[in-house]
């Protein structure tokens, strides 16, 4: 579900550990076996573009957890610049991807 | 010991017509799988028969449907662009498989796009099945990077001073692109506007245009 | 340090960004036991008998070749039948003695 601007449904869920426009910076952690963090995102830096509810861990639902304790999940913007050294320097192109919470880390 | 249902192997489902025999390897394990599971008692003939006319029932045409209202009711389109699935529900598109669907406005600063890199997700109820180069590893490993030129390849080209957002479904919501209105279209019906949305379009790799076809509607 | 490192920490199907070639337009339409599989896994993960996230885990770590060489739902398939064992749903045995039965079927 979508969440309108900075307001979270504190009632029914953990607060969010980042807001709306934070810069952020995605781990340069490798597990190993299942993830949905590709290569390309690894250790650069975007903004929380919008908070979205949580969610089982995908790393752990891909061997067998449907229940349980989740994850916040948020949609983050990067310049393309920042993802591909080649990108056109002067273009406003983004990348808007999903990443959960403890991928992120403040930039 | 119960005797094995051969209903799938003798019959075609609805919607789906009949293989040419004998099934190969991977259709009969398949087939394999599901008589297992049923005869279990985990999942049921009907469950699978109903799923596949859920699976037919999915088009384009119904994501060219919420476009067109989306394009004639500015009321609707606040509501799709806040809550997606919501919005579908509205018009009677159920979210079968429980899908989070946000709704990317195209804009005349922004186009939008989608891929999924990692595998295919797709906004199924409301699109029906991706075609192939969707799934594909050309689309899924360019469309992040180059996507200006992948666009080429569909034949759109999007004006330098127009920012592309790619938006890449990695994991639990879907997305479908709301295309911009092509000029020319003010006199047409919902139905009409509905006719000139493509699912290339709500992918996001073409634009959507006007029709070619000039109506008498509107003139005297 | 191993430099097969990212045979296991690259998943195979990870390849944004990576060099492709054109984009082949071409599409084919459904094979009849294709919809019958799409079906299928709707099915079960509505169930969660087979999560899509264990549908995807079990396509990932069928590893290259065999992702190179399987279509799509013939990915799909195997990998449902391998959780399913994984999880002690299914046997091999019961697999090896239902297909051997259908293909006698007349």
């Amino acid at each position: 579900m979508n969440v309108e601007g900075l307001g979270v449904d504190l009632a029914k869920s953990s607060s969010p550990a980042f807001l709306v426009n934070d810069l952020v910076k995605i781990k340069n952690k490798t597990p190993v076996g299942h993830y949905r963090t590709p290569f390309y995102v690894r250790g650069k830096t975007g903004r929380i573009e919008r908070i979205l509810d949580e969610f089982i861990n995908p790393e752990e639902e891909a061997y067998g957890k449907n229940v349980g304790s989740k994850v916040r999940l948020y949609r983050v913007s990067f310049a393309q610049q920042e993802l591909w050294p080649e990108y056109h320097s002067a273009s406003l192109d983004q990348l808007q991807i999903e990443i959960s919470e403890h991928w992120l880390e403040p930039a | 010991m119960t005797v094995p249902d051969h209903h799938d192997h003798d019959h075609a489902h609805p919607g789906v017509t009949k293989d040419e025999e004998p099934y190969g390897y991977y259709a009969t394990l398949e087939l394999a799988v599901r008589e297992l599971l049923i005869e279990a008692g985990l999942i049921t003939t009907d469950e699978h028969r109903r799923q596949i006319e859920i699976l037919d029932s999915r088009s384009p045409v119904l994501g060219a449907k919420v476009v067109a209202r989306a394009w004639t009711d500015p009321e609707f389109k606040k509501r799709l662009l806040a809550d997606g699935s919501a919005a579908c529900e509205e018009l009677g598109i159920t979210m079968y498989d429980g899908a989070h669907l946000i709704v990317h406005e195209n804009t005349d600063q922004v186009h939008n796009m989608v891929v999924c890199t990692l595998c295919s997700c797709y906004p199924r109820p409301v699109l029906g099945l991706p075609p192939d180069w969707y799934k594909n590893k050309q689309y899924r490993a360019r469309a992040v990077k180059e996507p200006r030129a992948v666009l080429k390849e569909f034949g759109t080209t999007i004006p330098d001073e127009v920012s592309i957002h790619v938006h890449d479904s990695n994991a639990n919501m879907r997305y479908l692109i709301l295309p911009l209105r092509p000029a020319g279209t003010e006199h047409l019906t919902e139905e009409e506007l509905a006719g000139l949305v493509t699912r290339d379009a709500m992918i996001g790799v073409t634009v959507v245009k006007s029709s070619l076809v000039q109506t008498n509607r509107g003139q005297a | 340090m191993s430099s097969t490192e990212g045979l296991i920490s690259h998943l195979p199907n990870d390849i944004g960004g990576k060099d492709a070639d054109a984009i082949n337009m071409e599409e084919h339409s459904m094979l009849p036991w294709e919809k019958r599989c799409h079906a299928l896994l709707d099915v079960l993960a509505t169930h969660q008998i087979v999560n899509t996230e264990e549908k995807r885990r079990g396509v990932e770590n069928l590893g290259s070749e065999i992702i190179g060489n399987l279509t799509y739902y013939e990915r799909w398939i195997v990998s449902a039948v391998n959780i399913l064992f994984e999880k002690r749903i299914l046997t091999p045995d019961q697999i090896a003695n239902k297909t051997k039965e259908i293909s006698e079927r007349k």
